[in-house]
C-alpha cells in the first residue's frame, strides 16, 4: 500500500492553492442526536474540476476531549455521530497525492432533542398580591433527558430559552409576565399560567390571595454594627385583628449610603434576611410582602482592626527558590522548621527558630530531585516527610528523614512504589503519610516502620481527568483539593463515615466553578461553632515568569460545611489583584499567603458571610520582598505557619521568614502629611 | 595566479566554516527550551524560552520537534492537571502560536510531512501499567484530532520518510506500533521479547495481557531509504532491528547499558544512540553494522539524540542530576569526536535540529 502510495505521488504532481475548495454533503448538514452520519467530500478546482484526494479526514475542532464529544467519529468506519445539540464545526482535511492539503470546516447542526413534556412547578404555598410567582419549568426531552429551570437560575434558562420556542401565557390580567419571563401577582382570584416549549405545553393553576396582613414589622438583633458583622433580619407580620401570621413569603432587600462620601455603600442580603454591610455608612433594610413593606435603619461602623505587622527574622535562601515549609516543637523541646526547594538541586534546609528574630540554619539534606515541593514533619517532631519531583530516575516518590535531632537530619529511607509520577505534596498524621501520586490520586502509607513504609490504602475521586493538588488531615479527616472536582472529604478514622486508612471512604465534596481549587484548611469557628472548608484558588492569569514578578489571581472559598451533607458557599476573602496560595486558620484568625499580595492577617471572628476583604477585617499585612532575595524585592509568599505566637512564612524568593502581629495599631502619621 | 587561487581558497574554506546550525532543547525540571546556535567550532545558548503556565509548578517539557516548513516548533508539557499539553511556537521569534491538551504525560513526537498531523505518544510514565495512545493533532489548528489507543507507556514516535506511517514503542509492554497516518488506526503491532512467537497483529488489545516487557523498548527509528526500523531496548540493552517488510525482527545488537534514544543520520550512514546506563553515546556504521565509537558524555543520565541535515553533527542532550544544569554534546561524525558542549536549563531531554545556514 505504501509503495502503491509512492508511486502514485511521483505520478501526479499537482498543487493546492488558494482557488480550490472542498464540496461536501457536510454543508447545510442538520443531524439529530443519536444520528450517524457518512461524510463525503470532494476537493474541486475553481473550474470545478475534481482533484484526487488520497484521503479525506474528518474532525470536531473542538478536539476529542471529554468536553468536546458533541460530535464523535468512527475512523474504521468513516463515519460520525451527532451526540449534543447546537451548532458544531466539522473540519474536513484533504490530503492529496503530493501530501499538500486543503482544509475546510463545515458547521453541522444538530437538532434540539424534540421536548416530550413539561411540567410548571412552584413550591410557593401562598402568593400574595405583589408577589412574584417562582415558576420552576421541569422540560423532559425525547431521551428523557431532564432540565430543571428555577427561578433563581436565569442564566441557564437563558441559554435554553435561546434555543427553543418558549411562549408563557395567563389566562387574565390577574398575573404580569415581561419579557425575561417573570411574572408578578397583580390581583386576588384565580389565574391559569400556560407555558408552551416547542409546541408541547403544561398548565398551573394558581390562586392569589388578597395579602391578609395588615401590618409588617421587621426586626433584628442589632442596629448598630461593624462592617462583616452578620445581622439576623426577621419579620412579624400580623393580620387586620392582630394576629401573628405565619411562614409569609417575604422579600428583602436594602439600601445605603457610605459615611465617606469618597466611598460606596455595599453590602448583601440573603432570602433569609441575614444582612452584612461592607462599608460603614447607613442602610435601609425592607421587608416586603406583596404590597406591605416595612423598613428598618442599620449603622454599620467601621471594624477597627487594624494591628501592626512586623517582620522579626529571616532565613534568607537566596541561591533558589523555596517552597513549602513545617515548624515543630523538637523532642529536646526546641522549636525547628524545615524548608523545601524548588526549580533546584533537591534540597531541603532544616532551621533552629527557637529565637524567631534570628533563625538558624543548623543543617540540610540533599536528594536525588529537582524539587522538593512540600515538607511535614510527624506530631511527635521525629519524622520528616519530603516530597520529590525531578529525580533522574524519573522514581520520584518521597524520602523519610529522622529529625530527632535537627542538626543532625538522617535520612532513613525512600519509597517510591506508585508515586514515580511525581509527588507534589505530603501530610503525616498519626504514623500513616498521605502522598499525591502524579497530581491524580493519593497514597496512604503506614510508618509504624519508617524504614519500611507499607502502603495501605488509595483514594482517587475516580473521573475521567481526575487531578488533585494537595491532601490535609485533621482529626482522621482527610481533605483533598481536587481542582475542577473541588474539596473531597474523606474518613480516614474520624469514624464519621466509617473510614480508615485502609479503608477511606468519601462523605462530603463541594466544588465551584472556576475548578482552580488548590488547597483546603478545615476550620471550626471559635465564636460561632459553625465548620467550613476553607478552599484556596491557585490562578496565573498570564503563565509563567520564574524571573521575575507574576501576576496571581484566585481567592478564597468559605463553605459551611457544617452539615456536610448540604454545603453552602457563603463568604470569599479576594485581595484585589493578588493571588490566593497556602493559609492557616487559628483562633479565628486567618494568616494566608497571597503570593504577590504578601502576608495577610484576617478576622474571621463571628458570623462569616459575603465579601471579607471589602468588610475590612483585614488585620495587616507584611510584604516579604528582600533586596538579597533570589529575585530581589520581588513578593511572593507560598505559606503561612502560626506557631506560638509568631507567624512564619516562606517567600519563594527569600526562604524562612518570622513576622508579629503587634497590639498597637499601625501608625499611619505619615499618611496624605502635607494634606491638612 | 597564485593570488587568485589563494584568494579562492581562503573564500571557500571561509564560506564552509561559515555554516550555522541551530537547534532546540527542551529542559523537563527548569520548564525551558533552549535554541542553540552551533558555528562548526562552538556552540552557544542564543535563547533560553520560559514554557508552561504555573510558575510555581513543574511542569515538565519533555517532547520537541520542528515542523517539516522550518516556521514552528512543538513541545510538550509532561504534567498538568492531570493532562499534559501540546505548545506551537514560531521559529521567528519563539512567541506562543497556540496549544492544545492532550494525555497524561506527552512525550516524544513528529510531524507528518504529508497529513502535517503531529502523532504524538501519552507516555503515561507513572501511571497504572495499561494501554495509553497516541495523539493524532492537526498542527494548523492545534486540534487533537483523535486518541489511538496503543500499548503501556508508549515512547519514540518517529515518522516514516514518505510521511505515511508512524512508529512508537510501548515500553512496558514491550511491544512496535504501526500507526496508517492516514486511517489514524494501528496497522501492525510486533512484540519485541524474546522467545515470543506471538504475533499482536491480530489481536486485540483487551486480549493481551499486559506483561512487564524484558526489553523495555524506549525508542524507535525509521530507516531513511530502506525498509528497516532501529528499537532501542532499554531493558534488554540491545538495539533491535526490525524488518518493516516482513513485520519481523532481523538482528539484536548487543549494546553497552541502557540504550535509550536512536537516531538514523539523514544519509543513512550512522546509527547513533544515547546509553542511558552508561553515560555514553554510542556511534554504528550502518552499512556494515560496526560499532565505530563509543563517546563519554560530559554529564550523567543522555537523552536524546538530533542530527545536522548535512548528516555531519549530532547533538546529544544529557540531563545531568540535581542541581546540574543539563547538556548539550556536539560530535562529530566525521571525526568522531566530541568536538564541543553547552550548559541548558536542569534534566536536558528532548531535542530538535531546526536548521542549517550558509
Amino acid at each position: 500500500m505504501n509503495k502503491k502510495i509512492s508511486i502514485f505521488l511521483l505520478c501526479i504532481n499537482f498543487c493546492f492553492s488558494q482557488d480550490k475548495s472542498i464540496i461536501s454533503n457536510l454543508e447545510n448538514l442538520t443531524l439529530n442526536i443519536g444520528e450517524v452520519f457518512n461524510p463525503k467530500s470532494q476537493a474541486i478546482n475553481s473550474d470545478g474540476s475534481a482533484i484526487q484526494c488520497v484521503k479525506v479526514i474528518y474532525f470536531n475542532k473542538k478536539g476529542v476531549f471529554s468536553t468536546a464529544k458533541s460530535i464523535i467519529f468512527d475512523r474504521e468506519k468513516g463515519t460520525l455521530k451527532a451526540n449534543d445539540p447546537g451548532t458544531h464545526e466539522v473540519v474536513a482535511v484533504c490530503i492529496d497525492s503530493n501530501g499538500n492539503r486543503l482544509t475546510k470546516t463545515f458547521n453541522v447542526n444538530v437538532n434540539y432533542p424534540k421536548i416530550k413534556n413539561v411540567k410548571l412547578i412552584t413550591d410557593q404555598k401562598s402568593i400574595y398580591v405583589g408577589n412574584y410567582v417562582k415558576l420552576t419549568f421541569e422540560v423532559t426531552d425525547e431521551f428523557d433527558n431532564k432540565r430543571i429551570i428555577d427561578y433563581w437560575n436565569y442564566d441557564k434558562a437563558q441559554r435554553y430559552f435561546a434555543n427553543v420556542g418558549v411562549n408563557i401565557i395567563s389566562s387574565n390580567d390577574k398575573i404580569r409576565i415581561d419579557s425575561s419571563n417573570n411574572i408578578l401577582a397583580l390581583e386576588e382570584g384565580n389565574t391559569s399560567i400556560k407555558a408552551n416549549f416547542d409546541g408541547v405545553t403544561d398548565k398551573i393553576d394558581i390562586y392569589i390571595q388578597k395579602n391578609p396582613i395588615s401590618e409588617l414589622n421587621l426586626i433584628s438583633d442589632n442596629s448598630n454594627v461593624k462592617t462583616g458583622d452578620v445581622v439576623k433580619f426577621g419579620v412579624i407580620a400580623l393580620d387586620k385583628k392582630g394576629n401573628k401570621l405565619n411562614d409569609m413569603p417575604v422579600e428583602y432587600s436594602f439600601t445605603g449610603r457610605s459615611f465617606d462620601k469618597s466611598s460606596l455603600a455595599s453590602g448583601l442580603i440573603l432570602e433569609d434576611g441575614r444582612f452584612v454591610g461592607d462599608i460603614p455608612g447607613k442602610y435601609v433594610v425592607t421587608a416586603r410582602v406583596g404590597n406591605i413593606t416595612s423598613s428598618n435603619i442599620i449603622n454599620v461602623f467601621p471594624r477597627n482592626v487594624k494591628r501592626e505587622v512586623i517582620g522579626i527574622g529571616e532565613g534568607l535562601v537566596n541561591d533558589k527558590h523555596t517552597s513549602d515549609f513545617w515548624v515543630f516543637e523538637g523532642v529536646d523541646g526546641g522549636d525547628y522548621a524545615v524548608t523545601g526547594t524548588w526549580g533546584a538541586d533537591g534540597k531541603a534546609y532544616f532551621w533552629d527558630v527557637s529565637n524567631p528574630s534570628d533563625l538558624k540554619k543548623i543543617d540540610s539534606v540533599q536528594v536525588d530531585a529537582r524539587t522538593v515541593n512540600d515538607v511535614k514533619v510527624s506530631q511527635d517532631g521525629k519524622i520528616c516527610v519530603i516530597s520529590r519531583e525531578g529525580a533522574s530516575n524519573r522514581k520520584n516518590g518521597i524520602i523519610l528523614i529522622d529529625v530527632t535531632n535537627p542538626r543532625d537530619a538522617k535520612i532513613i529511607s525512600e519509597y517510591t512504589k506508585n508515586l514515580t509520577g511525581g509527588v507534589h505534596n505530603v501530610f503525616i498524621d498519626n504514623n500513616h503519610i498521605y502522598a499525591l501520586s502524579n497530581g491524580e490520586r493519593y497514597y496512604i502509607l503506614n510508618i509504624d516502620n519508617p524504614l519500611q513504609p507499607k502502603e495501605v490504602g488509595m483514594f482517587e475521586v475516580g473521573k475521567e481527568g481526575q487531578a488533585i493538588h494537595d491532601v490535609w488531615i485533621e482529626n482522621g479527616i482527610a481533605y483533598s483539593s481536587n481542582w475542577r472536582d473541588g474539596v473531597y472529604l474523606v474518613d480516614v478514622g474520624n469514624g464519621i463515615a466509617g473510614g480508615s486508612p485502609s479503608n477511606p471512604v468519601s462523605f462530603g465534596n463541594y466544588s465551584y466553578d472556576s475548578g482552580a481549587h488548590h488547597a483546603t484548611f478545615p476550620y471550626k469557628s471559635k465564636s460561632t461553632g459553625k465548620f467550613y472548608t476553607v478552599l484556596g484558588d491557585e490562578i496565573f492569569p498570564k503563565g509563567v515568569n520564574p524571573n521575575g514578578t507574576n501576576e496571581t489571581a484566585g481567592f478564597l472559598h468559605f463553605v459551611d460545611f457544617t452539615d456536610s451533607k448540604n454545603p453552602k458557599e457563603v463568604a470569599k476573602y479576594e485581595l484585589p489583584t493578588h493571588g490566593s496560595h497556602n493559609f492557616w486558620i487559628q483562633d479565628d484568625i486567618l494568616y494566608v499567603a497571597m503570593y504577590t499580595g504578601g502576608l495577610r492577617i484576617v478576622d474571621l471572628s463571628g458570623d462569616l458571610l459575603g465579601d471579607l476583604y471589602k468588610q475590612g477585617r483585614e488585620i495587616g499585612y507584611l510584604l516579604t520582598g528582600n533586596p538579597k532575595g533570589y529575585i530581589p524585592n520581588d513578593t511572593m509568599v507560598w505559606g503561612a505557619q502560626l506557631y506560638k505566637g509568631n507567624v512564619f512564612y516562606s517567600d519563594f524568593n527569600s526562604g524562612l521568614g518570622a513576622a508579629k502581629v503587634l497590639d498597637d495599631k499601625p501608625d499611619n502619621s505619615k499618611t496624605n502629611q502635607y494634606v491638612e | 595566479m597564485k593570488f587568485l587561487y589563494l584568494s579562492f581558497s581562503f573564500l571557500t574554506i571561509n564560506f564552509l566554516s561559515a555554516q550555522n546550525y541551530y537547534l532546540y532543547v527542551a529542559s523537563e525540571s527548569d520548564d525551558t527550551v533552549s535554541l542553540l546556535k552551533f558555528d562548526g567550532n562552538s556552540i552557544k545558548e542564543i535563547k533560553r524560552i520560559n514554557v508552561g503556565f504555573y510558575p510555581t509548578e513543574v511542569e515538565g517539557p519533555h517532547g520537541i520537534t520542528v515542523d517539516p516548513s522550518g516556521d514552528f516548533w512543538y513541545v510538550t508539557l509532561a504534567h498538568g492537571n492531570p493532562f499534559g499539553k501540546l505548545i506551537k511556537y514560531s521559529t521567528k521569534d519563539n512567541t506562543v502560536i497556540g496549544e492544545t491538551t492532550l494525555g497524561l504525560f506527552p512525550a516524544s513526537m513528529e510531524v507528518s510531512k504529508v497529513t502535517r498531523f503531529i502523532y504524538c505518544v501519552n507516555f503515561n510514565l507513572h501511571g497504572n501499567m495499561k494501554p495509553s495512545s497516541v495523539s493524532v493533532i492537526d498542527a494548523e489548528t492545534m486540534t487533537e484530532i483523535t486518541k489511538i489507543k496503543t500499548g503501556s507507556m508508549p515512547h519514540g514516535s518517529r515518522i516514516s520518510k514518505d510521511g505515511l506511517k508512524q512508529y512508537s514503542v510501548a515500553m512496558m509492554s514491550g511491544e512496535l506500533f504501526e500507526i496508517d497516518a492516514l486511517s489514524l488506526n494501528v496497522s501492525r503491532i510486533l512484540n519485541l521479547e524474546k522467545n515470543s512467537g506471538k504475533n499482536h497483529t491480530k489481536m486485540k488489545m483487551s486480549e493481551k495481557q499486559m506483561n512487564h516487557s524484558v526489553v523495555k523498548p524506549t525508542w524507535v527509528i525509521p530507516h531513511p531509504t530502506k525498509d528497516l526500523a532501529y528499537v532501542a531496548g532499554n531493558g534488554s540493552n540491545e538495539i533491535i532491528e526490525v524488518n518493516l517488510d516482513k513485520w519481523m525482527i532481523s538482528k539484536r545488537i548487543k549494546v553497552e547499558k541502557g540504550p535509550y534514544n536512536v537516531e538514523i543520520s539523514p544519509n543513512g550512514k550512522y546509527m547513533i544512540a544515547t546509553l542511558k546506563g552508561s553515560g555514553e553515546t554510542a556511534i554504528w556504521q550502518l552499512e556494515d553494522g560496526l560499532l565505530i565509537k563509543t563517546i563519554k558524555n560530559s554529564t550523567s543520565v543522555p537523552h536524546g539524540v538530533a542530527i545536522s541535515n548535512d548528516s555531519r553533527y549530532a547533538f546529544i542532550s544529557v540531563e545531568g542530576k540535581g542541581g546540574e544544569p543539563g547538556i548539550v554534546d556536539v560530535i562529530d561524525l566525521k571525526s568522531l569526536k566530541l568536538v564541543d558542549k553547552v550548559e541548558v536549563g536542569k534534566q536536558a531531554g528532548g531535542i530538535a535540529f531546526w536548521k542549517k545556514e550558509i
